[in-house]
């Protein structure tokens, strides 16, 4: 089965892998995003997200449907968190299953590519020194690609 | 007519709410309704992303009435 879904609550690894749990594949592939201790050279505590949730899974479906009939993928799961997250912590998990290895790993980095340039999510990040901004605010830390 | 307008991210923080209503004249483009807030969101339109009613929008989209209408900023999920 497939789950494209914001949440505010912690990502869990387990209700995926369930969800891509299939005879007919013999790959699963599953990416993490994590917090990241700095970014650019500049000391981060965590992150925040928000989110424009109905239009970020919206467009996580409209991935999903790309992702299959590109890659003959037959699972898909794009889970990702909003609000505050500390170091370490998994904002976003994006898994595959798909019958060969190549179209799982594949489509995985696909998946979360797509995620990061189109789903409507906007990060905070919050400084170690205490102050914190938008990436992407004018002023602020850019957009990572 | 009534009109929503959502506001994510920085624009959250610049207009200190994530949700306004609007009572505009009729026939006007979301490019216009962004021009009202721009001075406090302190960005041009052009970095702006819109979506009307959960789906993505054109600048020059003409609103009506019950729509709700999005500013997204910059996207930086992941």
């Amino acid at each position: 089965m497939d789950i494209f879904r914001i949440q505010e609550s912690p990502i869990l690894v387990a209700e995926a892998l369930d969800a891509l749990a299939d005879p007919a594949c013999g790959g699963q592939a599953l990416f993490l995003g994590v917090v990241r201790n700095e970014f650019q050279g500049r000391a981060s505590s965590g992150l925040e997200y928000d989110a424009h949730v109905s239009l970020a899974e919206r467009e996580f479906r409209r991935i999903g449907d790309e992702i299959r009939l590109e890659f003959g993928v037959r699972h898909i799961v794009m889970v990702h968190r909003t609000g505050r997250l500390a170091l370490g912590e998994a904002s976003v998990l994006v898994g595959v299953s798909a019958p060969h290895r190549h179209a799982a790993l594949n489509a995985c980095e696909a998946a979360i590519d797509r995620l990061k340039g189109r789903a409507p999510i906007f990060k905070r990040e919050l400084w170690a020194d205490g102050e914190a901004a938008w990436h992407g605010e004018p002023g602020g830390p850019p957009v990572a690609p | 007519m009534a009109i929503r307008v959502l506001f994510f991210g920085f624009a959250a923080d610049r207009m200190k709410t994530r949700e306004m209503l609007l009572d505009p004249e009729p026939n006007l483009r979301i490019d216009a309704v962004f021009e009202r807030f721009q001075a406090t969101l302190g960005a041009p339109a052009d970095r702006f992303l819109f979506s009307v009613n959960d789906e993505w929008a054109p600048a020059d989209r003409l609103l009506l009435d019950g729509d709700t209408v999005a500013f997204i900023p910059p996207m930086s999920g992941g």
